[in-house]
């Protein structure tokens, strides 16, 4: 099995008026895990499915292996789509649903049983040839459909949620399971999620979608790290944001003034002196500082409430002008008793800077939920 | 110790709180609901026994008062009446063909009513399901009109067979929308995503899901073929089936030869429905001891 690339240039989805994706080009080299992370209703599925030929895009093309397929049925299309609901068809064997394509196109009994054993055995339900969907669990049922999406040798495999409906623990055991198959097949992977933390560990790169739009194409570290809009940066991770005007720049780092203080940060492409602007870092790069650490930007701040994770402590601050800070702490074994008072450090360089123009508010509110959502759960311990 | 443990809490509040439920656990009420059961059986199936009863009494005109003694002249009779077995070959017949019409017919309107997303689905539901609404009379005539007129076919088995099947159809229809509706969509696209072109789907994923529906629908189209009088007699010009032909002499006073077709027919349909319900238990349990 080889995989080949994907092209989408220009896609537009327009229904009755509302546009699902706006204008997307976006090119995935063959053999890449691929994550599409965003939120629901960002347009995710809909891409998925205008490259798996289900819908056809109000404009653009797409191109699979350089070739244009927008003439192309689904059923002539060489990618291979896993569903959400998995669709396996209930009134047929394991092995009569992993032979599936193959009898579609013609092999003989024979063959495809052969084939679909080998399958099969590729994600260990050889012992599960004759039993029926239903008597799977759920994680076996997820390894037939993806059995059975593979054995149609697809150069491309469009993967639409399909860990959703997994307990927490099958999920991330079917997260390196595809992920060491994705490696072992080299068919191309394009996987539809919501959740970051899927994404994060899979994904050789991820595009972020927010509203029809692709916001950032790159790899999970650059996703992580180099957020390039507010948006990608409040919905992968939590940040703690602080908001201000832009008062000097320089060197690649910008000084933001705002009601809680003065801090520096990495200065984003489009901020100059002047703007509007966010401050944002994530809570395991923010951390306590000492009497004599030199840590660049310091708070002071209250500890309102802790909450231990084992190794890790995640406390939440509020300083004087009331914003909660999140923070994750490496367990130590010191305390930070709630109500005690905290003197709060990051680095610059741990820091970015962004325009508040385009999505601030949204990835404030995001962010926000985020800490109540934390505050929330202290509460209840605490 | 072991006697406190075990009692169960006491959790009938509910229905000391319902008067309703009291006044039918009382004496009076007790008698007064099975007053009402023994009432809704006697009027149920009084008239089935004395109907039954009746095919077996020698006297010449249905009666169970007027008792001349046990006899099973008036099934031998049956066998004997040409116009009779004519008549039962003419119902068989049409209600097979009624069958090989009606479930294709209902099934395409089925599948185009589900599966097509068109502003004009309300307008052809309406359109197919009319026939249902329409009087049989009304089908009848303007079957029998239509193939003469159209297509210079004379009123006869076929085209009574082509009025029954046009509202049978329909009934179909219903069925097997409900039971698409049921279907999981995302099984069609699965399908045309590994390959497989319309057709082949529909043998391999849709067909087998509508089996126990076609079977079902193929059970209500005889039933309604063989029974059905308005439509038939109107459309089936000089020929004739069993209902019609019952109809028909139901002018010249009735014989019990009536009676014992009916009872041919009560112990062909109980029959007919035990196997049918022992087959599905037995189906039941052969799943049950797969899984």
């Amino acid at each position: 099995m080889d995989g080949k690339s994907v092209e989408l240039s220009g896609i537009t989805m327009v229904f009755d008026g509302y546009t699902a994706v706006h204008p997307t080009d976006l090119t995935i080299p063959a053999g890449e895990f691929h994550s599409i992370l965003g939120p629901s209703g960002c347009g995710k599925t809909t891409l998925l499915r205008i490259l798996s030929g289900f819908q056809r895009p109000s404009r653009g093309h797409v191109l699979i292996g350089g070739e244009p397929v927008d003439h192309l049925p689904a059923n002539r299309r060489p990618t291979a789509m896993i569903f959400q609901s998995l669709a396996l068809f209930p009134r047929m064997s394991v092995r009569d649903n992993v032979a599936f394509g193959l009898e579609a196109r013609g092999m003989g009994r024979r063959e495809r049983s052969q084939k679909a054993d080998e399958l099969l055995a590729l994600v260990a339900l050889e012992a599960h040839a004759d039993k029926r969907p239903d008597q799977l669990s759920g994680g076996q049922r997820q390894r037939v459909a993806v059995a059975r999406a593979l054995a149609v040798e697809p150069a491309v495999l469009c993967l639409d949620e399909p860990l959703s409906a997994l307990d927490l623990k099958l999920r991330q055991h079917m997260r390196t399971e595809l992920r060491s198959l994705q490696k072992r097949t080299g068919v191309t992977f394009i996987y539809i999620t919501h959740d970051q933390g899927e994404a994060l560990t899979m994904s050789d790169r991820i595009s972020v979608m927010n509203k029809g739009r692709i916001e950032q194409v790159g790899t999970p570290t650059e996703i992580y790290d180099a957020p390039a809009t507010p948006f990608v940066a409040g919905f992968v991770g939590e940040q703690n944001v602080f908001a201000g005007r832009v008062t000097a720049i320089e060197n690649g780092f910008a000084r933001l003034d705002g009601p809680g203080g003065t801090f520096t940060g990495r200065r984003m492409v489009d901020v100059s002196v002047g703007d509007e602007a966010i401050l944002m870092v994530r809570p395991e790069r923010t951390g306590l500082a000492g009497p004599d650490a030199d840590d660049g930007n310091r708070l002071s701040a209250r500890v309102e409430g802790r909450e231990l994770e084992g190794p890790y402590l995640n406390l939440v601050a509020r300083d004087a002008t009331g914003r909660r800070i999140v923070l994750h702490l490496a367990n130590d074994g010191r305390a930070h008793p709630e109500g005690g008072p905290a003197v709060i450090g990051f680095k610059p360089e741990d820091a970015i800077v962004m325009t508040a123009a385009r999505g601030a508010a949204e990835a404030a509110a995001r962010v926000d939920g985020a800490g109540a959502d934390t505050v929330g759960r202290l509460g209840a311990r605490g | 110790m072991s006697a406190t443990v075990g009692e169960p809490p006491v959790l009938d509040v509910g229905v000391r709180a319902n008067s309703g439920a009291r006044f039918f656990a009382s004496g009076a009420g007790s008698v007064l609901i099975k007053l009402y059961l023994g009432v809704f059986f006697v009027v149920l199936f009084a008239p089935i026994v004395i109907m039954v009863a009746a095919a077996f009494n020698a006297y010449p005109s249905p009666s169970i008062t007027i008792w001349q003694g046990f006899t099973l002249k008036w099934f031998a009779a049956i066998f004997n009446d040409a116009r009779m077995m004519t008549g039962l070959m003419n119902s068989l017949l049409i209600a097979c063909g009624v069958i090989v019409i009606a479930i294709p017919l209902g099934l395409a309107g089925a599948l185009l009513l589900t599966r097509l997303e068109s502003r004009a689905n309300g307008f052809l539901y309406t359109v197919l399901v009319a026939p249902i609404m329409i009087p049989g009379i009304v089908l009848g005539c303007t079957s029998m009109i239509f193939w003469r007129d159209a297509f210079g076919v004379d009123a006869g088995l076929f085209t009574a067979m082509m009025a029954q099947a046009s509202f049978i159809a329909s009934y179909c229809l219903l069925l097997f929308m409900a039971r698409l509706s049921r279907q999981d969509r995302s099984l069609d696209e699965a399908a045309a995503d590994l390959g497989a072109t319309p057709f082949f789907t529909f043998r391999r994923v849709t067909l087998p899901f509508l089996a126990p529906t076609i079977a079902t629908a193929s059970v209500l189209a005889f039933l309604q073929s063989i029974e059905n009088f308005p439509t038939t007699f109107f459309a089936i010009g000089p020929d004739y089936t069993l209902v019609t032909e019952i109809a028909s002499r139901m002018r010249f006073g009735l014989s019990p030869m009536i009676n014992a077709i009916g009872v041919i027919f009560i112990v062909v349909t109980v029959v007919a429905s035990l196997i049918w319900a022992s087959s599905r238990v037995r189906a039941e349990r052969q799943a049950r001891a797969g899984a």
